[in-house]
């Protein structure tokens, strides 16, 4: 192997990758600005909707509310988002069917609150599979609610009572944890996972393109007959998929490290009051060094299979799996309570996900993330011996092996000292 | 035959497992040697083994057994080497579409190891005499199929190779194109360069190739001058000489088949 060689073959592969829109968009655009585009559009879909359910109005039914309850009647009629509606005798129909939103029945009391001459109990009926019929039910809570309060309040007047003798007691939630930590709650569930997918992404195009992109476009044979070494190239092909892999997470890094507070503090509105998303710059470096690492595994791996592939789309056929793979163990790290352990650290992609959901909480267990690190680097060694394994057949090497990577290690199993086309 | 032997070849063979057919051979124990400013035909029909040796001199593939040298350096064991000393063209060798033509012939000089001080005005060199200067900064996917052969062939020869390997180059050239490459071809023989060249056009191989060897089911069936040839079986052109030669093959191998026994080379009786 010489470094000479592999520079060469390495930047014409980088120079060729940048001048090809599908990798540009794939390992440079996408991770850039996935996340400002996606959480924008979100924001924009969610203002929509919320837009459009603001401008309803809701048709909304009182039956039995007497005289007593004017003050009521009147709150609803000075509300401009509601209509007060006859209700129709199959109102139960009508509110299904869509041309009604509320019914409002006055009951008598139930069971013990029937002692008192002046109780009731208020029925709203509404149609919870129905957006329109839900929000107007909200609407309705909020205008009972305040009744009910003004209610209370008078009352406890008449009787003499101060609110605090009559409300007894009151709940108050205190969240101790600090806006630091609960962003970094939030990141960790979101970064990991999105990590791991660009890196992902990342690798995919240019592992394909590298090598069964290039045997369909015929230049592999071309390749074949330069002077350098077979595993020159083959290094310098898994080094630019190693590179683009590990750019992609690392924009991916940069750029959720600019966007999330300013995109995440807006969506989230009042309950974002205090919270801290920004990625500690201490976690960065560690993070950078576990997904150059995680690039490297999927890139040796998306390699193996890839330079079974003929054509571009066999592939990303043969590929496609091994993303899904990738991509599976971070659905782990959505559960809050799943901690990096000993047994974690040893299965390769969770625990890097782990290991970044932990390193944002700013916890640095470094026994355990000394271990992943070493797991992650021993999965890219054996990636990279069975890659040499597999690529030390001639017929793999040269293309003209036909089938998967799955019906080669059956084959050759079987076929131990037999003549395999083995390179010598 | 003057100059000195750059090719060297004894007993070369390649088989191939099947899983139907168990071990197949694609080449079968050949021998030949080519020269310093000879261009050597390996003239045989689809199928017969031609690309198989081509490739297994340009180390593309590993001989299952016998021999190849080039340049004194062994295929099996000195393959960069071997590589170094060679040009390998063939419709199958395609070139990057996203470099231009420029950075491509840049890409192969380096690569192949051409001193590096040099490689700039080796660049311009070959970019002038295939006259593709107006072109040069233009992407290799933008360019006609005339100007990516022109190319294709810059390329080869980007590293100045002693040994330029041809195979069925001209498939899929309009007449034009054909005739530019078979100038270029001579030019360079011209010029000293050893010129290996595979096709299945017979008129090609008349016309360019100083020995001729028929390869027929990965046997050598015989290698000779044209005028050699001619005058072992007293037919004028290559196309009768070509069917004489392997229907007289497939008739010694038949006999051997059913347990004749024979001599080892084919027979025929000379006409005029």
């Amino acid at each position: 192997m010489s470094f000479y060689d592999i520079r060469i073959l390495y930047w014409r592969e980088l120079r060729s990758a940048l001048r090809e829109r599908g990798i540009l968009v794939n390992s440079i655009l996408i991770p850039l600005f996935l996340y400002p585009v996606m959480f924008w559009m979100m924001i924009s879909a969610f203002s929509f909707v919320q837009g459009q359910q603001e401008r309803f109005v809701s048709r909304i039914a009182l039956i039995g509310l007497t005289a007593a309850h004017d003050e009521l009647r009147a709150s609803l009629a000075d509300d401009e988002s509601i209509e007060l509606v006859e209700a129709p005798p199959d109102w139960s129909a009508a509110i299904q069917s869509g041309d009604l939103d509320v019914v409002a029945e006055l009951l008598p009391p139930s069971s013990d609150a029937a002692g008192l001459g002046d109780n009731f109990l208020l029925r709203l009926s509404f149609d919870a599979s129905k957006d329109r019929s839900q929000t107007a039910r909200v609407r309705m809570d909020s205008k009972v609610d305040d009744y009910r309060a003004a209610w209370l309040e008078r009352s406890g007047e008449e009787l003499g009572l101060a609110p605090a003798e009559w409300q007894r007691f009151r709940t108050d939630r205190h969240n101790v944890a600090t806006g630091d930590e609960m962003g970094a709650f939030l990141l960790g569930l979101i970064v990991p996972m999105m990590m791991v997918i660009m890196i992902a992404l990342g690798c995919f195009y240019p592992a394909v393109d590298a090598t069964a992109g290039e045997r369909e476009r015929s230049t592999w044979e071309t390749l074949m007959t330069v002077s350098a070494s077979r595993s020159s190239i083959v290094m310098a092909k898994y080094l630019y998929v190693a590179t683009l892999g590990g750019l992609a997470g690392l924009l991916n890094l940069f750029a959720l490290s600019l966007s999330m507070r300013a995109i995440l503090a807006p969506m989230l509105g009042a309950d974002s009051a205090g919270l801290d998303f920004r990625i500690p710059y201490a976690a960065l470096p560690l993070m950078a060094l576990s997904a150059v690492l995680l690039a490297m595994f999927v890139a040796a791996g998306m390699m193996i299979l890839a330079s079974f592939a003929r054509t571009f789309k066999e592939g990303q056929s043969m590929v496609g799996p091994l993303y899904m793979v990738c991509i599976l163990p971070t659905f782990l790290v959505q559960s809050p309570d799943l901690e990096l352990t000993a047994k974690w650290a040893l299965v390769p992609i969770a625990n890097i996900a782990l290991m970044f959901r932990e390193v944002i909480a700013g916890v640095y267990q470094w026994p355990l993330i000394g271990l992943t690190l070493a797991v992650q680097m021993a999965t890219v060694a054996l990636c990279l011996a069975v890659a040499r394994y597999v690529l030390s057949f001639e017929d793999v090497l040269v293309g003209s092996y036909s089938g998967s990577f799955g019906k080669f290690l059956k084959g050759r199993w079987s076929q131990r000292g037999k003549s395999t086309g083995e390179a010598s | 035959m003057s100059g000195e032997i750059r090719v060297q070849v004894t007993g070369l063979t390649k088989s191939f497992f099947d899983e139907g057919r168990g071990e197949v051979y694609a080449v079968r124990g050949i021998d030949f040697d080519c020269r310093e400013g000879e261009i050597f035909g390996l003239l045989g029909a689809n199928g017969a083994g031609k690309t198989t040796t081509l490739r297994m001199l340009s180390t593309i593939l590993q001989p299952s057994g016998g021999r190849a040298e080039v340049m004194g350096h062994s295929v099996s064991t000195a393959p960069e080497l071997v590589r170094r000393s060679l040009g390998f063209y063939s419709a199958s060798t395609a070139l990057y579409p996203r470099l231009t033509a420029r950075e491509t012939i840049e890409f192969f000089a380096r690569i192949n190891r051409y001193p590096r001080d040099q490689v700039a005005a080796r660049v311009a060199a070959l970019i002038e005499r295939f006259g593709i200067t107006e072109f040069a900064d233009a992407r290799v996917d933008k360019l006609s199929s005339g100007m990516k052969q022109k190319v294709s062939l810059a390329r080869t020869m980007a590293h100045d190779p002693p040994i330029l390997i041809f195979d069925e180059p001209t498939v899929g050239l309009d007449v034009l194109n054909a005739l530019e490459l078979q100038t270029m071809i001579q030019e360079l023989r011209a010029e000293g360069k050893t010129i290996l060249f595979s096709t299945h056009i017979m008129s090609e191989a008349e016309r360019l190739c100083d020995r001729i060897a028929i390869i027929h089911r990965g046997e050598i069936l015989t290698c000779d001058t044209l005028d050699g040839l001619r005058e072992a079986t007293g037919c004028r052109y290559l196309e009768d000489i070509f069917v004489k030669y392997v229907r007289a093959g497939e008739s010694a191998e038949d006999a051997a088949e059913t347990g004749s026994k024979l001599d080892a080379g084919p027979a025929f009786d000379a006409e005029t």
